[in-house]
């Protein structure tokens, strides 16, 4: 793709936070006239669908594991008070300590206070989604604290001033010559070839002495035990092995809904997550700790869990679904709309359908509201999703509530679409109104028919239609015509 | 927070405590009410639907080869061999290896320390002195041949999570016996929940640029597997 490695327009910076990122087609716009971004994305989802596929074939018993995956994880859910408490008391019997967050205010100062006891002036971090929606890194560098990405996606990101736009391949975005234009660039190395051993043997080597060295590490968590009071950790690099093996200290941030009921409901879980996230049958790493191992590993750990809006989606019946997610990915990567813009014109560091509907819930639906509107709602997400979230009913139940929002709104006065609808629904309510307004149409629409038999190009709103695409002229008789037509010569 | 350093097994200070009262009357309400109290909802739990595919159906060589097979489809490098062949299959692998100084969990049965290599027995090795041993060799807990996964439970002769971490190549003693051919079934096999686990399947491995697999990016850059064919 050497033409189109050259003259590429600067891209802005992406703005992530859903209190100032732009709406989503305003987002979209600069991304689609950038045919390298759209390339490097195109391909990584095309690898990692075409593997998933094969792998989900494979297992002859998909369907169940989904349909348990799915169960578990309502039912964490539904009791996810008691599971919650259960989960604070074993890790705590087993040397951890339990930290509760409201919001992601909360969470920040919580683990900067931790950081100030380990007098922590620098941290290495295991790659989590939670601390980007809290924004952590920002806040602990503000506060003098360095902290060290320490996932080869997350690395190139953080030394290339990039944001994630993806929540599995942070980086799929940037193609192997753009890796290494940032590691020659920030590491100090001239003579860096862009072959990706080359690329990984150089993360491999400015992370070592940073991993033996730095007491002190930031994590997630991909799920928590109720049962047991252990975290669990699924990765692939051995970043995360060595985050939460060779510090002093571990801090684990987690969202509430993080919780399984039992140690046996991994049998499930681990199943399905790798298949679906990145189409292996098993991830290389999975890690699983309870609390403070003497001699193995941290001897201090701290968890904290995140509310950060998360209680409120549960209130809600039809949203609570949300929340059963396992962070796979398997949505974005499926998505017709994500494969054209990528993550970052979501406005989110939650991408792709399960970000179009996370994001404005976690905003109480005061910010990302065009999110729900980011989709052609054909479905693809939900039938990949491992834990059967219906995709689709909860954005059309999320449109419904901003649609409501703008009722009160007298700005919708002046919106084409408010309008077409209001005009839409007076015609459709009787059938001489709806017969007249097709005629009307097909004589409108003879102005502008080509002789071709296509319309090339519309006027005023018309134009937004026909910019990128032609129409087909209108039929010179409609099927009740026909259809009547037809009934009389038979008499 | 006390202005002490905290301990393991301390308590949160008082913001926490006011946010934990308040996102579980929350969650709580969210949920009118239900899981109220530490009793677990067991009956629901019980009734979850379960209708995957928990036990295997392959024989047992089939389900040997399949251990294999996937270990190999990972980049493992697999050898079998019989009980009594043991010692001298794991000097073959070492000498293979080119490599001299192999680290080892402490309960690790003597006889597969070998002679004619540097030893670095885990009597509370530092670090630095894991760092420094080229190789390790450990047995492990089970082997799940549908996902080619190695489990490790870290008993003595398993070892700590460091030592199967850091030196760059990692020889695994793997008994016919262990191998499992569903995940479900490894599940089975924990009488109780394990306290730490380790699930590998394959060396350390990235796809995050451009989605080329590239092996060895922190971990173990070479997994080299001995599979012990005693009674199955």
């Amino acid at each position: 793709m050497s033409h189109l490695a050259t003259a590429q327009p600067a891209m802005p910076h992406p703005d992530l936070d859903p209190l100032s990122a732009p709406p989503f087609p305003k987002a979209a716009l600069p991304i689609l006239r950038n045919p390298q971004l759209r390339h490097n994305v195109a391909h990584a989802i095309d690898v990692i669908q075409a593997k998933r596929a094969k792998l989900v074939t494979e297992k002859a018993d998909w369907q169940e594991l989904r349909s348990a995956a799915s169960a578990i994880r309502a039912q964490a859910l539904e009791n996810l008070g008691a599971y919650l408490e259960e989960f604070e008391t074993r890790c705590t019997a087993a040397g951890g300590t339990v930290h509760w967050a409201a919001d992601a205010a909360e969470a920040r100062q919580t683990i900067l206070d931790l950081l100030r006891q380990e007098n922590a002036s620098e941290v290495i971090k295991i790659k989590t989604m939670t601390s980007a929606e809290i924004q952590l890194n920002p806040f602990l560098e503000a506060a003098g604290v360095s902290v060290f990405e320490t996932d080869l996606a997350e690395i190139i990101l953080q030394l290339g001033d990039d944001e994630p736009s993806h929540i599995v391949v942070p980086a799929l975005h940037v193609n192997r010559s753009q890796v290494r234009e940032i590691f020659a660039r920030r590491m100090g190395l001239k003579d860096l070839s862009d072959d990706p051993h080359a690329l990984t043997a150089a993360a491999r080597t400015y992370l070592r002495q940073k991993f033996l060295n730095i007491p002190t590490a930031i994590g997630g968590a991909n799920f928590l035990v109720a049962e047991t009071g252990s975290v669990a950790v699924v990765e692939s690099e051995g970043n995360g092995r060595m985050c939460l093996t060779l510090p002093r200290t571990m801090i684990t941030l987690a969202g509430i809904e993080k919780v399984l009921p039992r140690f046996q409901d991994l049998e499930v879980m681990l199943q399905v997550l790798a298949r679906s996230a990145t189409g292996e049958r098993m991830n290389p790493y999975t890690s699983l700790w309870t609390g403070v191992t003497p001699g193995d590993g941290p001897q201090r750990f701290h968890v904290v869990l995140l509310d950060n809006g998360r209680s409120s989606i549960l209130s809600r019946t039809k949203e609570r679904q949300t929340l059963k997610c396992i962070r796979c990915a398997a949505c974005m990567n499926a998505c017709p709309v994500y494969r054209q813009t990528g993550g970052h014109a979501y406005g989110s560091v939650y991408p792709g359908p399960i970000g179009a509907i996370l994001t404005p819930q976690l905003m109480q639906m005061h910010h990302a509201q065009s999110l729900p509107f980011a989709s052609s709602l054909c479905g693809a997400c939900y039938e990949v999703c491992p834990v059967k979230i219906n995709i689709p009913e909860v954005l059309l139940e999320l449109r419904a509530q901003v649609v409501n929002q703008e009722r009160h709104q007298f700005a919708r006065l002046l919106d084409p679409m408010y309008l077409g609808m209001k005009i839409a629904n007076l015609l459709f309510q009787k059938a001489w109104r709806f017969h007249l307004a097709q005629r009307l149409g097909r004589i409108g629409a003879r102005l502008f028919t080509q002789r071709d038999g296509w319309i090339h190009s519309l006027p005023s709103i018309g134009a937004k239609w026909t910019q990128t695409r032609d129409l087909r002229a209108l039929s010179s008789q409609t099927f009740h015509e026909w259809w009547a037509a037809r009934k009389g010569e038979a008499k | 927070m006390s202005a002490t350093v905290s301990t393991p097994g301390s308590t949160p200070g008082p913001a926490s405590g006011q946010s934990r009262k308040r996102i579980l009357d929350r969650v709580r309400s969210a949920t009118h009410g239900s899981g109220h109290g530490f009793a677990e909802p067991a009956d629901a739990y019980a009734a979850l639907p379960r209708t995957y595919v928990r036990r295997g159906t392959l024989t047992a060589e089939a389900r040997l080869a399949l251990m294999i097979e996937r270990l190999r489809e990972y980049d493992a490098e697999v050898i079998e061999c019989t009980p009594a062949n043991l010692v001298a299959s794991i000097a073959a692998q070492l000498t293979a290896s080119g490599k001299h100084t192999f680290a080892a969990p402490e309960g690790l049965n003597s006889d597969w320390l070998v002679p004619g290599f540097d030893w670095k027995a885990d009597h509370r090795l530092t670090t630095a002195e894991i760092e420094q041993a080229e190789g390790v060799v450990t047995a492990c807990f089970c082997g799940v041949a549908d996902s080619g996964t190695i489990v490790l439970h870290h008993s003595p002769a398993e070892g700590r999570r460091v030592l199967t971490l850091l030196p760059d190549w990692y020889l695994c003693i793997l008994r016919a016996s262990q191998v499992v051919e569903t995940l479900p079934e490894y599940f089975d096999r924990c009488t109780q929940p394990p306290v730490l686990v380790t699930w590998i399947s394959g060396p350390s491995a990235t796809a995050d640029i451009e989605m080329t697999r590239i092996k060895g990016v922190h971990g173990p850059r070479f997994l080299h597997v001995i599979l012990v064919r005693d009674e199955i």
